[in-house]
């Protein structure tokens, strides 16, 4: 039935080289097919929340104690995986590259070129 | 295997601080290229490696303390104790710029001509949009109330719904906020009258944002099942501040919007 429904034509695209009496047809059959797409959605979205509620979180809290409380002398920061590396990777390079690039700058700009 | 025989945390040796300190280094020296050479690499680069350690040091707080156990009763105090004291420091933020407002407006110079608000300057309405502002935050500070209830007595779906309401509110006030600096008349650059008023409220609106975002990863937490019904001093925290930043603007409604106008 939806699909039916969403064969509504861009109005403000077309509307410009329409004559006016064919054009407020088109109004109204496009206002009538998107108030019966919004009733239509209204119904299933009333459907689908009283089986889920909105976002639906697990409560994976054991599961992520048992990984953080893993004896393997992995430090807190990387314990968490993959990700875990290339942040911290991404962060060390940010930063002391960085740094050392700023220290260029303020070095290059110590020493300004006479201007003759 | 050795196991720790008191209930403090003796933390892992971990990256953040230096790449904090590496970052505030990149954001100072960042401003310095901004405003002498219209150089931006540098800031950018600050703003973004300050945020990834704040972000990551604080996950490791929450791994820490919700996945490892490590918040203690003692820790937790500790943890308290921090977050007062922090909460203290800003208070004295603030104090400098309400001191600076108080100096110039107690006693106009003749540059204002003599009295406040300066010649010239036509403040707000303080019965308009900033007493819709006032209304806002004194609702937010209802609704996070509300909200912590609803966490102590396990109610997960009012303490969701508190939580939200008290977020957008905040956004709400955000908003508005900036919408008002579009409407004034004067700016940051209009003497001595434009400095106090964007630095206090400047300074005030970026609290809101932050206090915003922390209630907002609280929200996250609680759906993720990270809070107990006892235990919970991130929550906690985030509704001091955001007390703070509400008691900050009624200040800053007081003394700027209704005696200073």
């Amino acid at each position: 039935m939806l699909t039916q429904d969403l064969e509504v034509v861009p109005v403000p695209a077309v509307a410009i080289f329409i004559p006016g009496v064919q054009l407020s047809r088109l109004v109204v059959s496009n206002r009538a097919k998107m108030l019966r797409n919004l009733l239509a959605l209204r119904q299933i979205g009333q459907r689908t929340i009283s089986t889920t509620s909105r976002m639906h979180f697990k409560n994976r809290v054991a599961e992520k104690q048992k990984l953080f409380q893993e004896e393997d002398g992995i430090p807190v920061y990387l314990k968490g995986g993959i990700v875990d590396v290339i942040l911290y990777r991404a962060t060390m390079i940010l930063t002391v590259g960085g740094a050392a690039y700023a220290i260029y700058h303020l070095a290059v700009a110590s020493f300004p070129k006479k201007q003759d | 295997m050795t196991h720790q025989t008191h209930a403090y945390h003796m933390v892992n040796p971990s990256p953040w601080p230096l790449t904090g300190a590496l970052s505030a280094f990149l954001l100072t020296s960042g401003m310095i290229m901004w405003f002498h050479f219209y150089y931006t690499t540098l800031l950018t680069a600050g703003l973004l490696a300050s945020t990834m350690t704040m972000f990551q040091w604080w996950r490791d707080i929450v791994r820490e303390g919700t996945y490892q156990g490590h918040h203690t009763s003692p820790v937790q105090k500790g943890l308290r104790y921090g977050m007062i004291l922090f909460i203290i420091s800003e208070v004295f933020f603030f104090a400098g710029f309400f001191w600076a407002f108080y100096h110039s407006s107690l006693a106009p110079t003749p540059q204002t001509g003599g009295h406040w608000p300066p010649t010239g300057i036509f403040p707000l309405n303080p019965m308009e949009v900033p007493l819709l502002n006032t209304a806002v935050l004194l609702a937010s500070g209802v609704t996070i109330t509300w909200a912590h209830h609803s966490l102590m007595e396990a109610n997960r779906k009012e303490s969701a719904q508190a939580l939200s309401m008290t977020i957008a509110l905040g956004i709400y006030f955000t908003y508005l906020q900036m919408s008002e600096y579009s409407e004034t008349s004067f700016t940051i650059s209009d003497g001595i009258y434009g400095s106090t008023f964007f630095m206090a409220t400047g300074f005030h609106g970026l609290h809101v944002i932050i206090g915003t975002t922390f209630l907002t990863t609280c929200y996250f937490r609680q759906q993720l099942y990270h809070f107990t019904s006892s235990h919970h001093f991130g929550f906690e925290a985030a509704a001091w501040y955001w007390h703070f930043v509400d008691v900050v603007w009624l200040f800053l409604y007081i003394s700027i919007y209704w005696w200073g106008s």
